[in-house]
């Protein structure tokens, strides 16, 4: 399974990288091309300094009393290449607040498309995450009506993209469309830690698939995806608890090491969704599991959300509630046996960061969505966040006597072009 | 008091009229029902009940605006939201637009797949009618 999809992982990223320079030197026949942009103009601010908000993980900075610009707005531009009937090529790179490698990270699409029939997709190269409903287009703020996905549910996917293939097929039932889909690849993701001191490359094989039906105003949708990390995070105290002298005085210092680690140790989603919209009521939610084997980074997460709008005209006003809670065990620490201050010193400290990753917390927002013309729409929203004692790992920087309760404000304009 | 109501007419939003659902003159597909017809315009379907390849022509004109609020009772915006989840997830692509009648007419000629729509009083034996959208 792992060759498998290690080799479709190799195939999609040479492919991404050769459709760039494809691109950059067309062939000779007629290809109709297009391009599009997206992108959204926004600010937002908090009430307090202690913590800072960011979207999700793989944001290098967060929103505090000081209001900033970078967390909701971001610039996307796709070129669409239609090479014949059945083949299609597209590229998407969006200018958005991301830790590590500015240009490799934002490269969210580039694929080739392959439809030998009308019901069937194959896809080559790099790839939206199509973990949830909202995964593979949550840069895109014009087609949803907040400011951004709920924060509970889409923080903690780490991944936008990978880079590998997928495949959908499309069958008639009933009076709507199913659409089976199932993808493998590759993923490199730089995040930061929430210290805000280092930002790490997660790296990992993802594979996963999905079921939706959409029938009228319905969509439903059944999903499930693994990520197995390859490599483990760089941690400084392994090496102190690796040394010999150390397991000589401290025999359980081995079973630290083995639980800091994450390497092999999947990570599932599993995640149930649906959306309603009958032009004047749009409703939608979803509920998922996240389960976790290395609480060291990420605790397991049972979260959910649902959002009812009501549209007048072209104002659609909106509520949301969103919570997030972790599962994991307490972890326990083996005890320094030897009196040796350095090392109960060091003993406690691991057992508190193992046990301060923890997520719960829960939201409520309102807030309304004006669309002034057929391309473009104003947002405001105001969300109020409950933070349980450790429960801020999706927040970053947080400082001593942290608030329990945040409000968070922001406003912004999509479009798209 | 008639010119009162003259300029009233004129302030109120423009009645809604028919649109014409066209098709290459040798196009022997059966008639289409409105839901087949949106089935293509929104992506859903490629082909023809027969299997042929359907090419929708879209418009950038006003009466964009009027074919999808009869077809699928929503404003554009709505259906501009569709398109973008879908366009920027890489599924499908929006059809092309042209600006008006005569340009869509003349693609349609051209084109044996093609499928759009046009104000009725545009439609001559050029091209087939396939169905006629009321509000």
């Amino acid at each position: 399974m792992e060759k498998i999809i290690s080799w479709l992982a190799n195939g999609g990223r040479a492919f991404a990288l050769g459709l760039g320079l494809a691109l950059a030197a067309p062939p000779a026949f007629a290809i109709d091309w297009s391009f599009k942009a997206f992108g959204t103009m926004a600010a937002m601010g908090t009430d307090t300094g202690q913590i800072g908000f960011r979207r999700d993980y793989t944001q290098d900075s967060g929103a505090t009393s000081a209001w900033r610009g970078d967390i909701d707005s971001r610039l996307g531009l796709q070129l669409d290449a239609d090479l014949s009937r059945e083949f299609h090529a597209a590229v998407q790179w969006v200018a958005r607040n991301h830790a590590g490698n500015f240009f490799e990270q934002n490269l969210e699409w580039a694929f080739v498309r392959w439809r030998p029939r009308d019901d069937l997709d194959l896809r080559l190269g790099r790839l939206g995450f199509d973990a949830f409903l909202l995964s593979d287009y949550r840069n895109v703020g014009y087609a949803y009506p907040w400011m951004r996905p709920p924060a509970e549910f889409y923080a903690p996917i780490f991944p936008y993209h990978f880079d590998g293939a997928d495949i959908a097929k499309k069958f008639n039932v009933g009076e709507g469309w199913l659409t089976l889909k199932g993808y493998a690849g590759h993923s490199t993701v730089d995040v930061l830690e929430q210290s805000g001191a280092n930002v790490n490359e997660l790296e990992g094989l993802l594979f996963g698939g999905n079921l939706v039906y959409e029938s009228g105003n319905w969509r439903a949708r059944l999903g499930y995806a693994q990520i197995q990390p390859l490599k483990n995070l760089p941690q400084r105290t392994t090496g102190i608890l690796s040394n010999p002298l150390v397991q000589a005085v401290w025999p359980g210092a081995q079973s630290i090491v083995d639980e800091l680690s994450i390497e092999g140790k999947p990570l599932h989603f599993s995640s149930l969704g649906f959306a309603y919209d009958d032009g004047t009521w749009p409703v939608q939610a979803e509920a998922a599991y996240i389960d976790s084997n290395f609480a060291s980074s990420l605790p397991s997460i049972a979260t959910g959300y649902l959002s009812v709008g009501r549209r007048f005209g072209g104002v659609t006003v909106y509520s949301l509630f969103g919570v997030a809670e972790s599962l994991n065990r307490r972890v326990q620490v083996a005890e320094v046996p030897a009196q040796a201050q350095v090392l109960t010193d060091l003993r406690n400290s691991i057992e508190q960061s193992l046990n301060n990753r923890g997520v719960d917390q829960m939201s409520a927002s309102l807030g309304g969505r004006w669309d002034v013309y057929d391309n473009i729409a104003l947002k405001a929203q105001w969300s109020h966040f409950w933070l349980g004692s450790n429960g801020t790992l999706f927040w970053l920087e947080p400082k001593p006597s942290l608030p329990d309760q945040v409000n968070l404000w922001s406003f912004g304009v999509d479009f798209v072009y | 008091m008639r010119r009162l109501l003259a300029l009233l007419l004129m302030l109120a939003p423009a009645a809604q009229a028919d649109v014409a659902v066209v098709v290459h003159a040798k196009n022997a597909v059966a008639a289409l029902s409105p839901k087949e017809v949106q089935d293509i315009f929104l992506g859903r379907k490629r082909t023809f009940p027969d299997g042929r390849f359907a090419l929708p022509v879209d418009q950038s004109s006003p009466l964009r605006a009027e074919f999808y609020q009869i077809l699928t009772a929503r404003p554009l915006e709505q259906i501009n939201a569709y398109w973008a989840r879908l366009l920027f997830s890489g599924q499908a692509s929006p059809p092309r637009q042209l600006p008006d009648d005569a340009a869509v007419l003349k693609m349609v000629r051209e084109n044996e797949g093609a499928i759009a729509y046009v104000d009725p009083k545009h439609v001559d034996h050029s091209v087939r009618l396939l169905l006629l959208l009321k509000p």
